[in-house]
């Protein structure tokens, strides 16, 4: 997932997701990996990304192997904070990485 | 049931087992009682096994419930945290936005559309309060030659160093920025012709005192400056015309001077 997510209705974009997540962890074996590059998060998909991560975390406590990768603008310290944040309650991977970004 | 009372019951079974009491006319009474009596404790352990079952669920009940409490205000709190940084950032990026598109980045001041602004908001003030202001518009000599001769980057390193000497010069109430290429305009509010002409003869010298050198050669930087006052009830349009023919005045009389509009 990358970009900014201001949705009008957060809930039915990330219902989607979070239902094709909880599906592939129910229905598959094999390992999921989240490749996240975010921007700007209104509220509502700060609280989606958050059940994402819980949803994830579940997960990896009952033994799957989830792993996230959270790539951000190496001149925007300020997302890799945030990301931080979000990271503070998963024990999963969960790899924090600056990329070059040419303007 | 405690032992004394486990006893005391075995006793009684017992004598009403002895057939020697069998014909006692206690004995079917007694027999009766407690059969009554066995039967009541039976009930009442039941009765206290079931209620602490009730107890001990709504025990753990209370207990997930409190968890799960606890576990919704952390999100609370962490979802309001991370909120609140996207906006500030939000914000943040509003304020740099706003900030890019009010000043030239090459010079770092004003650009037109700011000093629009300045000026509606001064003739506002001028217009209910009778205050005046003057306008000065700077433009500086030959700056086509320079530019060709030395190149774009001694070019502007000039107007950065004109910009600099600009903002050191004038006061704080003051505003200057850049309104095209070479050309500079000067905001002076609640001042009078004759109060912005100290102002200008500085300014002018400050500007023959520009050291830009290009190989360890200094080149002569000399500006021209039209200067108007606010006449009401003209708009500043008008004020900024009236300058800008003393600024070609001045050009004619040869540059490298300030001139005051007629």
């Amino acid at each position: 997932m990358q970009g900014d997510s201001y949705p009008e209705n957060s809930y039915e974009l990330f219902t989607q997701v979070i239902d094709w997540t909880e599906r592939f962890l129910a229905e598959a074996s094999h390992s999921l990996a989240l490749d996240l590059e975010l921007l700007y998060l209104n509220t509502s998909s700060v609280k989606a990304m958050m059940d994402i991560f819980d949803i994830l975390e579940e997960a990896h406590q009952a033994g799957r192997q989830v792993r996230v990768v959270w790539r951000y603008d190496e001149r925007n310290e300020r997302i890799a904070e945030l990301a931080e944040e979000f990271k503070e309650d998963c024990t999963f991977d969960f790899a924090i990485t600056a990329v070059r970004v040419s303007a | 049931m405690n032992g004394t009372d486990e006893r005391l019951l075995e006793e009684i079974a017992e004598l009403l087992a002895d057939p020697a009491h069998r014909d006692h006319p206690l004995h079917a009474a007694l027999s009766q009682l407690l059969a009554r009596h066995r039967e009541q404790s039976r009930r009442l352990d039941r009765l206290i096994g079931i209620a602490d079952g009730f107890q001990h669920t709504a025990q753990q009940d209370l207990h997930a419930t409190r968890h799960e409490l606890e576990r919704q205000l952390h999100r609370q709190r962490k979802l309001s945290r991370i909120a609140d940084r996207y906006q500030l950032l939000l914000s943040e990026r509003n304020e740099a936005l706003r900030n890019e598109s009010h000043h030239d980045p090459l010079t770092g001041l004003a650009n037109r559309r700011l000093l629009h602004e300045h000026l509606e908001r001064l003739i506002g003030t001028s217009e209910r309060y009778q205050r005046p202001f003057t306008l000065a518009m700077l433009d500086i000599d030959h700056f086509k030659r320079i530019n060709d001769r030395f190149g774009h980057d001694v070019g502007d390193r000039a107007l950065t160093q004109l910009a600099d000497t600009l903002q050191s010069t004038l006061r704080t109430s003051d505003h200057c920025g850049r309104w095209g290429g070479e050309e500079f305009l000067v905001i002076l509010p609640e001042t009078t012709l004759e109060q912005a002409e100290p102002l200008m003869s500085r300014l002018c010298n400050r500007m023959r005192h520009l050291d830009i050198r290009q190989d360890g050669v200094r080149i002569r930087i000399t500006a021209s400056v039209g200067v108007a006052q606010h006449r009401p009830p003209e708009d500043y349009e008008r004020t900024l015309q009236r300058a800008d023919e003393a600024l070609l005045q001045a050009k004619r009389q040869g540059r490298n001077r300030w001139l005051a509009a007629g």
